[in-house]
């Protein structure tokens, strides 16, 4: 599972053994969502999880974001292991933006300021520019409720760039959004991230999005879920329009399709058994 | 389908006609049955509107005034505390909510004379009355608006590394300002009854006890005039209560 | 700090297995606490029994007068009252609100003015039926129906109003009859919120009645208890305390129960 993309030295996050049993929920039996999962990601590299429903992808974001306690195994960031959220280093954004909609756009980034302890003085200056570079400049003083979908993820990613993590783990991000703003999104991801060097971890659904955007595709099996396959995409960023209409895009998704197709299937088959 | 119909007037206006018809009929009944209990509406606000000239009259609605206003607020605020308390966790949520339901399902009329018997017979039993029935809806709508947040939104906080002091201050209390609207509405209901009925009573004061004395007394035209006003008051207080609500739940 | 201690589990969803029994166990033991408590200040009279009798006591005199026989004459005349009045609200109500329901026009020009009435404490309208009625049993009925009516009437306009006038629609152009139309269509689709109105409105009815007996009265079970109030008999008084509010909370179950039963069927 190492990559060639750094030397060992510039490892960010680590994942060792990780397993994850969740309570029974209805009397039932507890639910082994991740089995013995293993990985690195290197500082700078952008990687996504993907994988059938319930495989465990985001519950293995939750582990590295310290929101989960795994029951067995550690994740490691920057060679700590992590026991609790990390505002300083790990910065979310979710599938739904998690905008509070009593408060203007601005001061919703300026609440994540003085949630991770940025001085008042600040945090106006901060906020204002992650907005600026998103370009929602003009939408400061609105509410979330009138913004659209695209434009309030786009208000999401301006909070977690405002934090200044290393880290950024992205849930879904543009599964809300229709696929024309989606593709546009993916375009300013690309360039803006190409100039801050984050690492990234990006769980999607999208197979077009994760080829697009990404330098490894970690591929999960159906539950519980283990990495069935990690996926090389060397392309430069950014990642260009070209680059989504060539041939070798083409291949790649294709290779991704094949080697998810089964796991997928196995999912379908988990629900009807009623296993899901 | 149309709500006007073919040719009928707008809604409003047959609604005033509804109204203006009732209003002739209770005329016309009154002044042919008995005068004992069916006074004729012209009768009614003739001598309507003199016993708001009475001075123990307007004694009698403020006394009842401030005793619902002291019986709201404490409402509210006993209902905030004992909500936030149950919607702390998952874990008192389970064991104290049914508590609080089955306290709120108690039909709270059997133990008025229990009150008047503790507190006296004065403001005190009709204030405490009042706070027993308005603290509930309260309580009930605090702890709904505490269910409604969506936990993204605490997520999201404590991923930034929100203290909790700091997720209670800026995502629970903000997002609980509507369902406290909405209990505020619901409580001023509860806490006139609840005056009301300790009034009718205890008798020792306020409007409740002025309507029995003119029911007593055999005056229905004042016991009339007396009750119509409190039932527009209670219609203008119901009314301004849903505005303010509305006002206040913009962004839900 | 544990993920789950993050506050990701919010108020909904289930605790863990442990978690419910500990759950129990505290309801549980809040309970025998409180009983506890309440029987020792009692008992070492720390409380004056003219203001909290023991609880062994009224349960004791609860039981007397079950076993004697001793409530029915009050049991009697509330029970004749409210056999009276929920019936009458329940018919006139229903009866009402299909009324009110048949055209859009008259819903929405008749339902807002109803449902100001139900905003005013209708308790204002004892002192009235007092007046009118005097203090017997007809006062009690007079109100008693007129409190259930309004949540009855409301419910049914909303039940009835509520029926997807595609169904409507869809009968009336397969050639039903009004009557065909009333039983197969409208009846079953508003059932649940009528039944609902009915608990709702038979439930107030109930506490009408015993107000109008604790407000003025010369009989029933709301004035036993002012009369034993007023005699500072505090054992007897909670035993009929206890009393009503087991009737009431059974009356509510069993409507509860009904209810339910007819949403499934």
């Amino acid at each position: 599972m190492k990559s060639p993309v750094g030397n060992p030295s510039e490892r960010l996050v680590g994942v060792e053994n990780v397993s994850h049993c969740f309570p029974a929920p209805e009397g039932g039996k507890d639910v082994l969502a991740l089995d013995a999962v293993n990985m690195e990601i290197m500082r700078g590299e952008m990687v996504a999880f993907i994988g059938p429903s319930g495989c465990g992808k985001s519950t293995l974001l939750n582990v590295i974001g310290g929101m989960i306690s795994p029951t067995s195994g550690a994740a490691l960031v920057n060679g700590q292991a992590v026991s609790g959220p990390l505002p300083k280093q790990i910065a979310y954004i979710f599938q739904e933006s998690a905008l509070l909609p009593w408060a203007t756009v601005l001061d919703n980034i300026k609440v994540g300021l003085e949630f991770q302890g940025v001085p008042k003085e600040d945090r106006e200056g901060i906020a204002a520019a992650a907005l600026k570079s998103v370009g929602l400049e003009a939408f400061a003083a609105s509410y979330p409720h009138q913004l659209s979908g695209g434009m309030k993820q786009r208000v999401a990613l301006a909070r977690a760039l405002s934090l200044r993590t290393d880290i950024l783990l992205m849930d879904e991000p543009f599964a809300a959004l229709d696929e024309q703003t989606r593709m546009i999104f993916g375009e300013d991801l690309s360039r803006l991230l190409a100039s801050e060097r984050k690492t990234i971890v990006l769980v999607t659904h999208s197979l077009a999005e994760a080829v697009l955007l990404c330098d490894r595709i970690f591929v999960f099996t159906s539950r519980p879920g283990r990495i069935k396959a990690v996926l090389m995409i060397d392309e430069p960023h950014p990642r260009t329009p070209s680059f989504m209409t060539s041939q070798r895009f083409s291949d790649l998704r294709n290779e991704l399709y094949e080697l998810l197709r089964d796991e997928v299937l196995a999912a379908i088959g988990n629900d009807r058994q009623g296993l899901s | 389908m149309s709500a006007t119909g073919k040719g009928l007037p707008p809604p409003w206006v047959t609604r005033i006609g509804v109204i203006v018809g009732l209003v002739v009929l209770w005329e016309v009944l009154g002044r042919m049955g008995t005068a004992l209990f069916f006074s004729p509406f012209s009768k009614v606000v003739i001598s309507g509107h003199q016993i708001f000239f009475e001075a123990e009259v307007r004694q009698a609605l403020l006394t009842t005034g401030w005793v619902l206003a002291l019986a709201f607020v404490l409402s509210l605020i006993l209902g905030l505390i004992l909500g936030l308390a149950i919607a702390m966790s998952k874990f008192t949520y389970q064991t104290f909510m049914p508590v609080l339901l089955l306290l709120y399902a108690i039909p709270q009329i059997t133990i008025l004379p229990l009150f008047v018997l503790y507190f006296g017979n004065g403001p005190a039993s009709k204030i405490a009355f009042g706070v027993s029935h308005g603290l509930f809806p309260v309580a009930v709508s605090v702890i709904a608006g505490v269910q409604g947040i969506k936990p993204i939104l605490i997520t999201s906080a404590a991923s930034m590394g929100a203290t909790r002091a700091q997720i209670f201050r800026r995502i629970t209390l903000p997002y609980l300002v509507p369902s406290l609207f909405t209990g505020m509405r619901l409580a001023s209901t509860a806490a006139l009854l609840g005056v009301l009925l300790a009034e009718l009573y205890a008798s020792a004061g306020g409007v409740g006890h002025f309507t029995r004395r003119f029911s007593e007394t055999f005056q229905p035209d004042k016991l009339y005039a007396l009750i119509g006003a409190l039932a527009l008051m209670a219609i203008a207080l119901n009314e301004a209560m849903r505005r303010l609500e509305r006002r206040f739940s913009k962004w839900r | 700090m544990s993920g789950a201690a993050v506050g990701m589990e919010g108020v909904t969803g289930r605790l863990s297995r442990r978690g419910r029994w500990l759950s129990f166990l505290t309801k549980l033991a809040v309970f025998v606490a409180l009983m506890l408590l309440w029987h020792a200040v009692t008992v070492t009279e720390i409380v004056s029994p003219f203001f909290l009798p023991q609880p062994g006591a009224v349960l004791t005199v609860f039981w007397r007068i079950l076993s004697t026989g001793r409530v029915l004459p009050d049991l009697g005349v509330t029970f004749f009252e409210f056999a009276m009045a929920g019936p009458l609200a329940v018919v006139t109500g229903i009866l009402a609100g299909y009324l009110i329901s048949m055209t859009r026009y008259s819903t929405i020009v008749l339902e807002p003015v109803i449902s100001s009435l139900y905003a005013i404490p209708i308790i204002i309208f004892y002192p009235i039926s007092i007046m009118a009625l005097g203090i017997g049993p007809e006062s009690k009925i007079a109100h008693g129906a007129l409190f259930g009516f309004f949540p009855i009437c409301l419910n049914t306009i909303q039940g009835f109003g509520g029926v997807d006038a595609i169904y409507l629609r869809m009968a009336r152009s397969a050639g039903a009859t009004k009557a065909q139309l009333l039983r197969r269509i409208l009846i079953p689709a508003a059932a649940p919120t009528i039944l609902n109105g009915v608990r709702l409105g038979l439930m107030l009815c109930f506490l009408a009645i015993i107000g109008g007996e604790t407000i003025a009265s010369l009989e029933g079970l709301g004035h036993r208890i002012v009369w034993y109030a007023e005699g500072m008999q505090m054992t007897n008084m909670f035993a009929y305390i206890v009393f009503v509010i087991l009737i009431a909370t059974v009356m509510n179950v069993c409507l509860s129960l009904l209810e339910l039963r007819r949403r499934g069927a």
